[in-house]
Parts: C-alpha cells; structure tokens; sequence
C-alpha cells in the first residue's frame, strides 16, 4: 500500500510542476466552466435585446403612390422609413438599407376598390439586422391590414372586433425552472464530460506513454515492486486530477450561477439546486475514474507521448461527439437503454436534474453502469501494463 | 554456490515473421568481487539476457538465480539484489537530481534517515553536490549518467549490470563509468559488464562470456580466450570467434534483430510514427454527420 501511495505521490508531484496539467486541469475548469455559461447567456441576452430594440431602416419605392401605408409606418417606432436610394439592391448589400418594399402603382386605387395587391419585399436572409427587419415589415403591413380592414368594417357598420374573433390564451405548462433548466441542459453536460475526460488527459499520456519515452520505464520495473501497484498508483494519480478537473468545474459552475445569476428578463429562470450540483459532482466523479482508466490504457499501449496523442484525438472525439450530438436534440427522451452507455447516460441523468426531473432508476442504472464501466476499464490498464509484448512494444 | 548463476536460460519472441530466439539456452555463472564480461555484437542477446535475469522479461526456459534468490520464485527478491544501468539515462526532468534518488529509494522500500545517509552518500561518492538540487531537465550527459548511477545502486544492490554503459558518452562521463565499475568491484560487488567495446572489456574484466545469435560461444578468463585463439588482443580473439561461429552455422540472418528501435536501445528510439487514416476517416464521418445533423435540426 506505501508504495502505491509513493508512485501515486510521485505522480502527483510531477504534474503539479507541470503547468500544461495545471492548466488544463485547474485553471481551465475554473475559467472556462463560469465564462462559457454565464457568458453565452449574457450574450443572448444581449443579442434578444438588440433583436428587440432594433430599428428597422426600411425604404419604399415610392412613397407618393402610396400614401395611407407610408402614414402608417412612419407612425411606427421600431421602423425608419428612408428615402428611396438610387440603388436599393446594393443599399442592401451594404448595410445602409435593411428592407425594401417595392409599391405597386394601382397602390391606393386597388384599396380603394376592395383589390388585393401584392407587395414585393426585399431582404437579404443572410444579413441578420436585414432578415429581423424584413420579419418587422411583415408584422408592420399585418397591422396595416387590420386597421384598413377595421375602417372599412367600421364603415360598413360592422363591429372590427370580429376580425379577433377567436383568440389564443397562451399557457405554458413547463415550470420556469424547466424551462431554464432546458437551455442549461444543451451545454452544461458536455462540459462536465470534456472536463472529466481533458483534466486527466495529459498527466495519463505523461505517466505511461511518457515514462517509455523519456526511458525511465526499465528504471520503475526493476524496482522490487509488483507491476499491478505501480500501474495502481499512476491510475490513482490520473483520477486524481481529473475528480479535481471536474470538482472545480462543478464548483465554479455553482459558485458562478449564485454570484451572476443569468437574467434573460423572460419568464426563464436559470438555476442549479444543490441537490442537481451534488449530483453532477458524484457522477462526475465516477466518470473521471473510468476515463483515467481508458486514457491511461491507452497510453500504456502506445510507444510514444506523439502515438499517444494520435490514439487518445480520436478516444476524445468518439467520446464527445455522440454527447454533443444527444445534447442538441429538442425533445429527446432517452429511452432506459441508453441510460447503460457511458457517457451519454451522465448527460441525460444531468439533463433530467436540471429540469428537475431526477428520476431514480435513471441515476442508478447510469451508477451502475458507471461503476461497471470503471472497474473494466481499471481492469484493461491493468492488463496491459504486465504484459511485456506491449510494454516492451517497438 | 555463485552469486549469480545462470541455468539454461531461453527466450523466445514469437513476431508476425515467425518465432525468434533471442537467447538459446544460456548458462554462466560469476562470482562476487569480479567484472564479468557479457560480450557480443548487437543484437546478439545480452540486453534480453540481462532483462531475463532481472526478471524483467519472463524465460521461455531455463532460470538463474542470484544471490541465492531464485528469478521465477522471488522476483522481488532478485529485483533488490540487482542493480541496473544503460546508456539510455532516463530521469525525470522535473524532479532535482535528491527528488530522482529519494523517489527510487522509496520504491526499493527505504525512507527517512536511513534513504537521506544513502542520498547523501551517493552525492559525495559520485561528486554531484553541485547540481543535486536542480532539474533533471537541464542535465548534460554526463551529470545524467552520474544520476543513473546513483540511481542503480540507490538501494546498495550485490550485482550490477552495466549494459553498453559508455556508448555514446564523451570521454569523461565515460571515465567516471569506469571507475565507478572498478569502485564497485573493490567494494566486493559483482559488476556484470555488457557490451561490444572490446577495448574497456579487456581493460575491466577478469572473465567474460560471449554471446553470439542467442547462443553462448566462449566462456572464460580473458587470457584463456586469447590464448585459445592464438591472440594476444580480445578484439580479435572475439572476432575469430565469432566469425568462426558464423562458418559453422552458416550465415543465414543473425537469430535476432538488434532492436534499434526499442524504447530501451542505446541508440535512442526512432519514431516510426504510422499515420493511422483509419481513425481519421472515422473523424471525417463524424464530423461530417454532426455537420449534417445540425444543418437539417436548424431550420
């Protein structure tokens, strides 16, 4: 046991002198967790204010022939009716314009007649300021619409309020907490994934693969202990780092959404109960272990720091791209077979915790899983590391 | 009985091209207060020789013992009694010259005042006061090989193996190898020299076996050897021996290939780094999939 706990020391030791496990392994987690949560929440905040605020510069072909609509927009705050420019496609294009309506001549003599006349309306979807402005002119000319039809109603003795005949009373039966707990749940979970999986990356490549290359391997094996309590020791010391990765990552989440909570003003809260962090935390935890175990598998396989990198690029990718991609789905509910594939059944056990769905069997179906999982991953380092045609590989 | 005694000792590697074997039923023995030469051109065996009776590798075959440990039932043992250095200094570069010693002390089972003496020892024995409390990062050869040293007797083994201890050094890290070797062996330890330098061996050692394609060809006293061939240099009488040996066994490829890439060689190791496009082409699909999947969920 003391000499697992002197290789475990050793390890430690080496990487904490080592600012690249550091970095990725502390200082990351704790920057990076806090920036990328409240930072993109802040920045869509922003962006839906802006959204909202926005001035729509919008020009008619010619506003003379028609003048009633040209009334009504002027009329209309969130619009900025310009002149006519010489030019409106290239106007467009460069950003002086954002939405041009073309006016038929017959304009106000097909009102007048009861015709419908077709405007044509010029955006540039690409532009964003141009497409939000296109959508402003559409509900500006529905308005329009209404209060000529209104008038003429009005003037035909009929009640206008039969244009709103039927209306719809929105009622969301999704709790705040869900609904913030929705968004909070396409990028959170990933994040705890990356971190369980980058914070023992480079120490697990530097203990094996490493230890081959800079040839102090030969040095460890002759020492007079077995090669299962070295192996024991390097595994401890990966998990290590990569539980305090994702400790910090969920710290700094939590201490982060308690000092600037996100307020997007809408009827969204966005929190995290302790219950949920501690959860995170836990799962995480046992996620780090499994995937010390792998990475450092892999790194006991491969013959140099450069080899393991090339194998452990694509274990990362496979990893998280399956995460990525069941995190994005809207509305996935993960079946019960799902919840026995690591990592996926993290993400969705965390995704159902921050809607405050926690479901019991689903926790315990992914711990077990989990744990499993860990214990046949320690097993296949294991493995590896006593067997001399890989440990002497050339 | 023998300090180290080694008893029909085979291994074989079983490669893709066929089995290989790299030592073919090898026996010697050596006793303490000598240099014992292990002699033979690359590839011949000694390095696996070494590994096997330290038990580093398993024998196919055979079995040794030393210091009256025997290799498959007290590997621990073995491993305590045994020193080893190689010209492939490895230390770990961030740890001082005292943190590289106390951490293969530890290993060895030593700690406390009794590792701290030994530590110290080493320093004033080697004369690496001056540097033993900087990186291992920085080192020039030679302080690394006096790390290595210190490293390989850290735990104050009966026999050390020196496998190729000076290839590649300058002449004086090199020298203070040697005379390292020649304390060891005033101490009263068994120094088991390996290597294809014919001249340090006929300088050091006192008998030395030779090994050629796995198998042992000569086994005695230097002078016996000469005399034997009818030498008055070990270079050549090793020579004759070896060519002679190559006549008889015709001169089909040697039994091993020098493993000029292996991690522990003195050369050094040649990256062979394979471009595994299967991994890439698996990334590529990915990737474009989850492209394609965003591309059609957004609207």
């Amino acid at each position: 046991m003391r000499e697992i706990f002197t290789v475990w020391k050793k390890e430690i030791q080496d990487t904490l002198r080592d600012r690249r496990t550091l970095f990725t392994a502390v200082i990351m987690p704790i920057f990076i967790m806090p920036l990328v949560l409240v930072g993109s929440f802040k920045l869509q905040e922003s962006q839906q204010n802006t959204i909202a605020n926005q001035v729509a510069v919008v020009a008619l072909s010619d506003q003379s022939t028609a003048p009633s609509l040209t009334d009504f927009l002027v009329k209309q705050d969130k619009i900025d009716l310009q002149p006519a420019p010489a030019d409106f496609q290239q106007a467009i294009a460069n950003g002086t314009l954002q939405a041009y309506i073309d006016i038929p001549a017959d304009f106000e003599p097909s009102l007048a007649s009861d015709q419908p006349v077709t405007l044509t309306v010029y955006e540039k979807s690409t532009d964003t300021k141009s497409a939000t402005a296109f959508q402003k002119v559409q509900t500006a000319i529905l308005l329009f619409n209404e209060s000529v039809a209104a008038t003429k109603l009005s003037a035909a003795d009929v009640n206008p309020a039969i244009l709103h005949s039927v209306t719809v009373a929105a009622n969301d039966l999704a709790t705040e907490q869900e609904r913030g707990g929705y968004f909070l749940g396409l990028l959170l979970p990933m994040f705890i994934v990356i971190f369980s999986i980058a914070g023992g990356m480079y120490i697990a490549i530097d203990v094996s693969a490493g230890e081959k290359e800079r040839k102090t391997l030969e040095a460890i094996l002759m020492a007079p202990l077995s090669r299962l309590k070295i192996v024991s020791g390097k595994f401890l010391a990966v998990a290590t780092t990569a539980i305090v990765s994702v400790v910090f990552s969920v710290a700094s989440m939590y201490a982060a959404f308690k000092i600037w909570p996100p307020n997007l003003g809408t009827a969204l809260t966005f929190d995290i109960t302790l219950g949920t962090a501690l959860l995170m935390l836990g799962i995480g935890v046992i996620l780090s272990v499994m995937f010390a175990a792998l990475l450092l598998a892999v790194g006991i396989f491969a013959k140099s720091f450069k080899e393991a990198q090339n194998y452990i690029t694509p274990f990362y990718l496979l990893a998280i791209l399956p995460v990525s991609i069941f995190s994005s789905i809207p509305g996935f509910k993960p079946p019960l077979a799902l919840f026995v594939v690591p990592p996926l059944n993290a993400v969705f056990v965390f995704k159902e915790s921050l809607i405050g769905e926690t479901s019991s069997s689903h926790v315990l179906v992914t711990l077990g899983s989990l744990i499993v999982a860990s214990i046949v991953s320690i097993i296949i380092a294991t493995k590896i590391y006593s067997k001399e045609s890989i440990l002497f590989r050339d | 009985m023998s300090l180290l005694s080694v008893d029909h000792l085979s291994k074989v590697f079983s490669g893709k091209n066929g089995d290989i074997t790299a030592v073919d039923d090898v026996s010697f023995s050596a006793d303490a207060g000598e240099i014992f030469g292990l002699l033979g051109p690359n590839g011949a065996g000694k390095t696996t020789t070494i590994r096997l009776i330290a038990t580093i590798l398993k024998p196919t075959s055979g079995t040794a013992r030393v210091n009256g440990h025997d290799i498959f039932k007290e590997p621990e043992e073995v491993r305590r009694s045994i020193g080893m250095l190689t010209t492939d200094v490895g230390l770990y570069d961030r740890f001082t010259a005292r943190e590289n010693l106390r951490y293969f002390g530890e290993l060895y089972g030593m700690q406390g005042e009794a590792l701290e003496k030994r530590i110290e020892e080493l320093l004033d024995l080697l004369e690496m006061q001056d540097f033993a409390d900087r990186r291992a990062g920085k080192f020039s050869t030679g302080m690394k090989q006096k790390v290595a040293i210190a490293r390989s007797v850290i735990h104050d083994p009966a026999v050390i193996f020196f496998d190729e201890p000076t290839s590649g050094l300058d002449v004086l890290a090199a020298q203070t190898v040697v005379r390292f070797m020649q304390r060891a062996q005033q101490m009263g330890k068994l120094v088991v020299l390996s290597t294809h330098e014919m001249h340090n061996a006929e300088k050091l050692c006192q008998r030395v076996a030779i090994i050629h394609r796995g198998k042992l060809v000569a086994l005695d006293s230097v002078q016996a050897i000469e005399q034997r061939t009818g030498t008055s240099l070990l270079e050549e009488a090793f020579l004759k021996i070896v060519r002679s040996d190559t006549t008889q066994h015709g001169s089909q490829k040697p039994a091993f290939q020098p493993k000029r890439k292996s991690i522990f060689t003195a050369q050094g190791i040649r990256i062979r780094e394979k471009i595994f496009t299967w991994w890439r082409v698996v990334i590529l699909i990915l990737a474009l999939g989850y492209v394609i999947y965003q591309f059609t969920m957004r609207k």
